[in-house]
């Protein structure tokens, strides 16, 4: 069981229009990577609006094992900025937008895809762009123009930094919520699922005293399929227990044919090398630096 | 340093000389500690330990056992306790005391184990096979990482003391 309601990044189908929140940059780009992965593995064309910016759109995909490359040069993926597509001149018109949107549905259909998957990164919203109390009506719009459609579409809200009121306005516009399936999150500690490449992603400090969640991340993470990883690129203290019981669980994949990547910090990986994780046949430990 | 045989007041005479390298002066950290404090005690222990001129990864070390320690007065001992951090002759040390009763626990053991110890002491968790043991894997760790350990049980509760040798940088 997870700690929230919400439907996993990787249940959603076409026609979809999803509202995805997320609290950091790093689940954002996690949560994308399985949209993206999810859509060119059906033979869907794929668009990503940020404001990331290509570059960092591609090096974040490229980095969870997307083929971002040959996607691009087949047009099957594109990632671009909101500018020239859902604003014009940093103002914004519901509108236009929803044409924008209708344009691309009838154009992925003519270069012969099967669907269209689009994520939004909705960061626009929270800069002074003239037009901003469209979005609501913009949210509605999109309700229409996927009707009948084999689209879906993926609005991106950061929850720390949109309000409240916003959020609730625009959800009831949307057919679904996504959020990453969470452990356990407070101000030290972040235990979740990770999508792109499957596994749990843990931040902060992780100390016995948060075992429970880790036990149920590391018994959902040993029932997915295929090989896994546990990032804990962001930790940045792990106690002995806690150690103890992910190597525990890697092993365990590990024996059963599974590759299991510990991806942590020099520091922390030094107590997986105490209990002679380097040398564990099926497991890959992974230092940041490297 | 002529001041051998540093202990806690009120801690009975039972560290023996040359272990109980004592502060030349107050400690640099002395802090009380129980289950909701201790993301504190570790922040507090990782600034002190690295103004002491300890590299990232010895400073890391310092943290892993300030929070075994402390994680052991908490989980198996009386629920709280009380570290201090101090510097002299080249180490730094990590001493963490409580007035719990000693509660049979298992050795520290590793390179760093220090033996010849009080009573309670003995309980071995299998130094062979150090990463089954639940109870004493972090004091096996502590061993692991720490230059010296000892550990002193007195009536007024427990004491272990970890150092950490001071490579300039």
């Amino acid at each position: 069981m997870t700690a929230d309601a919400s439907t996993q990044v990787t249940e959603l189908t076409a026609d979809d229009h999803a509202c995805l929140t997320f609290g950091e940059a790093e689940e954002l780009f996690d949560l994308t990577a399985a949209f993206v992965r999810d859509g060119l593995a059906a033979g869907l064309k794929v668009m990503w609006l940020s404001d990331a910016g290509p570059g960092i759109a591609v090096k974040e995909l490229t980095r969870r094992g997307i083929a971002v490359e040959p996607a691009m040069a087949a047009g099957q993926l594109a990632a671009d900025g909101c500018e020239g597509r859902l604003l014009s001149g940093q103002a914004f018109s519901a509108d236009a937008a929803v044409g924008w949107l209708s344009g691309q549905v009838a154009a992925s259909r003519e270069q012969g895809f099967r669907g269209l998957r689009i994520a939004v990164d909705m960061g626009w919203a929270l800069r002074p762009v003239t037009g901003v109390e469209e979005l609501p009506r913009f949210e509605e719009g999109i309700a229409a123009a996927l009707a009948g459609t084999t689209a879906s579409v993926l609005c991106q809200y950061d929850r720390e930094r949109f309000d409240p009121v916003t959020l609730a306005s625009v959800a009831g516009f949307h057919t679904r919520s996504v959020a990453a399936a969470t452990y356990y999150a407070d101000a030290v500690l972040r235990i979740c699922r990770q999508y792109a490449p499957p596994g749990v992603r843990i931040a902060g400090e992780l100390d016995y005293q948060a075992e429970e969640p880790l036990a149920r991340a590391l018994a959902e993470a040993v029932r997915l399929e295929g090989d896994l990883v546990v990032n804990m690129e962001g930790l940045a203290f792990i106690d002995a227990r806690c150690t103890l019981m992910i190597a525990d669980a890697a092993r365990t994949m590990a024996a059963s044919a599974r590759m299991v990547t510990l991806r942590c910090p020099p520091e922390v990986a030094s107590g997986f090398v105490r209990l002679g994780m380097a040398g564990v046949p099926g497991v890959r430990l992974v230092t940041a630096d490297e | 340093m002529s001041d051998q045989g540093y202990r806690p007041a009120g801690q009975p005479g039972r560290a023996e000389a040359g272990r109980g390298a004592g502060p030349a002066g107050p400690p640099s950290l002395d802090q009380n500690f129980d289950a909701g404090s201790l993301y504190a005690l570790r922040a507090a222990v990782a600034a002190h330990a690295a103004a002491a001129g300890l590299s990232p990864q010895r400073v890391y070390d310092v943290v892993v056992t300030a929070h075994e320690l402390a994680a052991n007065s908490v989980v198996h001992g009386p629920g709280h306790g009380r570290l201090r951090l101090w510097a002299g002759d080249g180490f730094l040390y990590c001493q963490v005391s409580d007035d719990g009763p000693a509660e049979p626990e298992p050795a520290v053991t590793g390179n760093a184990a220090e033996t010849g110890n009080a009573a309670g002491a003995g309980d071995a968790a299998g130094a062979g096979m150090p990463w089954h043991a639940e109870h004493g894997h972090g004091l096996w760790v502590v061993g692991q990482v720490a230059d010296k350990v000892s550990v002193d049980h007195g009536r007024a509760g427990t004491t272990v003391t970890a150092s950490f040798g001071i490579t300039p940088c």
